[in-house]
């Protein structure tokens, strides 16, 4: 139970961005590699995932620090540990989390060249970096940091919370190349996004007085949908309550359309290429916005006092004022548009070993080849810059029902990324499951990046 | 084939085998923030002839006033620990200044007041300290305005309203805060 518990935490304390799945993707024709490549070889005749539990995925990703650098037992003094993470942390570092569940998935032949599929989605997808100077004045203060312009650009954060109604169709055009696309209809539950943020906060001595504060050139945005509402008894906004929060995830009023387009070639029999661009959309948020906006410059020396008693002064009244001023905030409830964090899939695939057949009714068959290796790539876009990630793997199947996948992955949180699945068909029942990061399993306390995937399907071939 | 049972087996094994590091999250209870911030407070330059009203009498003192926003802050108010207020001071005038420095609440209630800081005719480099810890002076939080008079030395000579020399008052205030997680 204290496993359970600790990984529940785990799960539920980060936050997110676009999902990294070099174990599923391409893998035994799981009907759930169509979300990842519209353009992916099936030969079944019909799939349905059972609702809710036909795909289940989470990622969990902190590139900075973990568990135990804060909570091992070590007799160390917490706020020294907490100092020493902060200290090493940097504006680089972040905190992500992705988790989705299908909630209906399922896809039929066309005919011998055509797989349809649709479903439903939902998807919580955040990610965070980390505002060194902002901590480190929240942390620290300002005295000891004279001259030091503590930079408000660092501000820097995304989290979307959506469900996703998709249907794709996947196209054998020759025996060499099959394309597949996917229409997507977003409804945005919660979008908070913060970017594209600049200026700063310095302290020095001063002239007039002992200091003199700088706010410079700030420009500050934040932007969300879905998350306030405002209470008319006390005219304040407050968080709207989680149940209706997600229940705007089916066709709530924030809606998006984005697409997704796959291919898959063979270069020869045994060598094929596969790719991706995963959504690539928008969403327009409208409803439930509440944005705001601060620009401008003020410089302070603090209250001056001018000993004129036949016109006195309102002094923090000026100071307030000429604040107001100089770095107007603007809260607004205007519309906007929030891009999807699209991503891109590569692989180059090589098979070998003895080919087998399917024992196909009809002609949808296709040579079998017990082993493959290949590499795959990558590649998200994220609020800061895009990350990459680089796989190598090899595919073994044990069975012709039971399919395993190693993969071994470089990315931004480990050089040492192992990642195993397996897809096993029993009857018209499938069902799957994959784990990355395998060595972090020997310690999950210390694990910087964790994600998993499970689900069950009925195919039928 | 493999059967559903060897498979639930292997899981269970990997997931028997993965291991966590013991970890005590109620350390957190200890876990202080103590942050300490230094901004700058009130400050002015004050000539002779300032000490002048316009009917052309001398005045003995000075007095100005202003409102000070932020200590009724609640999230802030609770956790301030500590003040220590700084101030520099430089006397260029022919004779010695008081300086009675007193804070006051919204209807203008004594909250705290600095002991009377006197500096002598001449005197370009005095530095003044006064630290408040809250828990022995927690009125001090209530204080919504601060009030600062000037008194001059009796030196029985008239100020001479055309003297440039200048007394400069500098002042800055820090919040030592400790909050918990």
């Amino acid at each position: 139970m204290k496993k359970i518990l600790f990984f529940l935490l785990i799960l539920s304390a980060a936050k997110a961005l676009g999902q990294n799945k070099q174990v599923l993707y391409d893998f035994a024709e799981l009907p759930q590699t169509l979300l990842l490549n519209p353009g992916a070889e099936t030969n079944y005749k019909f799939h349905t995932g059972v609702p809710l539990l036909s795909g289940l995925s989470m990622d969990f990703g902190s590139s900075g620090a973990v568990l135990t650098d804060v909570f091992a037992l070590d007799n160390k003094n917490i706020n020294d540990k907490i100092a020493t993470v902060l200290k090493a942390l940097t504006t680089r570092d972040f905190l992500k989390i992705n988790t989705q569940v299908e909630v209906l998935n399922l896809g039929f032949r066309v005919d011998d060249k055509t797989y349809f599929s649709f479903g439903f989605y939902e998807e919580i997808d955040a990610i965070g970096y980390y505002p060194k100077d902002g901590i480190t004045m929240f942390y620290e203060g300002n005295d000891a940091y004279l001259n030091k312009s503590f930079s408000l650009g660092q501000l820097l954060y995304k989290l979307d919370a959506v469900g996703v109604i998709h249907a794709g169709i996947s196209k054998k055009v020759n025996d060499n190349l099959t394309l597949g696309g996917r229409f997507k209809v977003y409804s945005s539950a919660v979008n908070i996004e913060s970017a594209n943020n600049s200026g700063t906060f310095t302290t020095v001595r001063g002239t007039d007085n002992s200091y003199k504060h700088y706010l410079s050139n700030i420009n500050i945005n934040t932007k969300s949908s879905g998350l306030y509402i405002k209470d008319p008894e006390t005219d304040t906004y407050v968080i709207q309550d989680a149940g209706t929060i997600f229940g705007n995830t089916l066709l709530g009023g924030n809606l998006g359309i984005g697409i997704d387009f796959g291919v898959t070639y063979h270069i020869t029999p045994q060598l094929k290429f596969s790719g991706s661009i995963l959504d690539f959309g928008f969403i327009n948020h409208k409803k439930n916005t509440l944005n705001l906006k601060a620009n401008g410059s003020f410089v302070s020396e603090g209250i001056g006092f001018e000993y004129n008693p036949d016109n006195p002064s309102n002094y923090w009244g000026q100071i307030e004022g000429d604040f107001k001023e100089q770095v107007p905030i603007d809260t607004n409830k205007r519309s906007y548009i929030s891009w999807r964090p699209t991503k891109l899939n590569a692989a180059l695939k090589y098979r070998f070993k003895e080919i087998r057949r399917y024992n196909n009714r009809n002609s949808t068959f296709k040579d079998f080849y017990s082993d493959a290796i290949g590499v795959q790539l990558y590649y998200v876009f994220r609020p800061l810059n895009p990350q990459l990630a680089l796989t190598g793997f090899y595919q073994k199947a044990i069975t012709k029902n039971f399919q395993t996948k190693v993969t071994y992955t470089v990315d931004d949180f480990s050089n040492t990324n192992i990642g195993a699945g397996f897809s096993a068909q029993f009857g018209i029942v499938n069902l799957y499951g994959m784990l990355d990061n395998l060595l972090e399993y020997s310690n999950l306390s210390a694990a910087n990046s964790l994600s998993l995937q499970v689900g069950i399907n009925i195919i039928i071939n | 084939m493999i059967s559903p049972k060897k498979i639930s087996l292997v899981l269970g094994l990997f997931l028997l085998i993965s291991c966590y590091e013991s970890l005590d999250f109620k350390q957190l209870n200890e876990f202080l923030v103590k942050p300490v911030f230094t901004l700058a407070l009130n400050y002015f330059s004050i000539v002779p002839s300032q000490f002048i009203s316009s009917n052309g009498t001398q005045q003995i003192s000075i007095t100005d006033v202003t409102e000070i926003k932020g200590l009724q802050d609640v999230y802030i108010t609770n956790d301030i620990v500590r003040l220590e207020f700084n101030a520099e001071i430089k006397n260029e005038l022919d004779r010695g200044v008081t300086i009675n420095v007193d804070f006051l609440d919204r209807i203008s209630r004594l909250t705290y007041s600095f002991t009377a800081i006197t500096i002598e005719s001449n005197d370009l480099d005095y530095i003044y300290l006064e630290a408040i810890d809250i828990v022995a002076y927690p009125d001090i939080l209530n204080t919504s305005k601060v009030r600062v008079r000037l008194e001059l030395e009796n030196t029985g000579v008239p100020l001479n309203p055309s003297d440039t020399s200048e007394f400069e008052f500098k002042s800055s205030v820090t919040l030592f805060i400790e909050s918990s997680f």
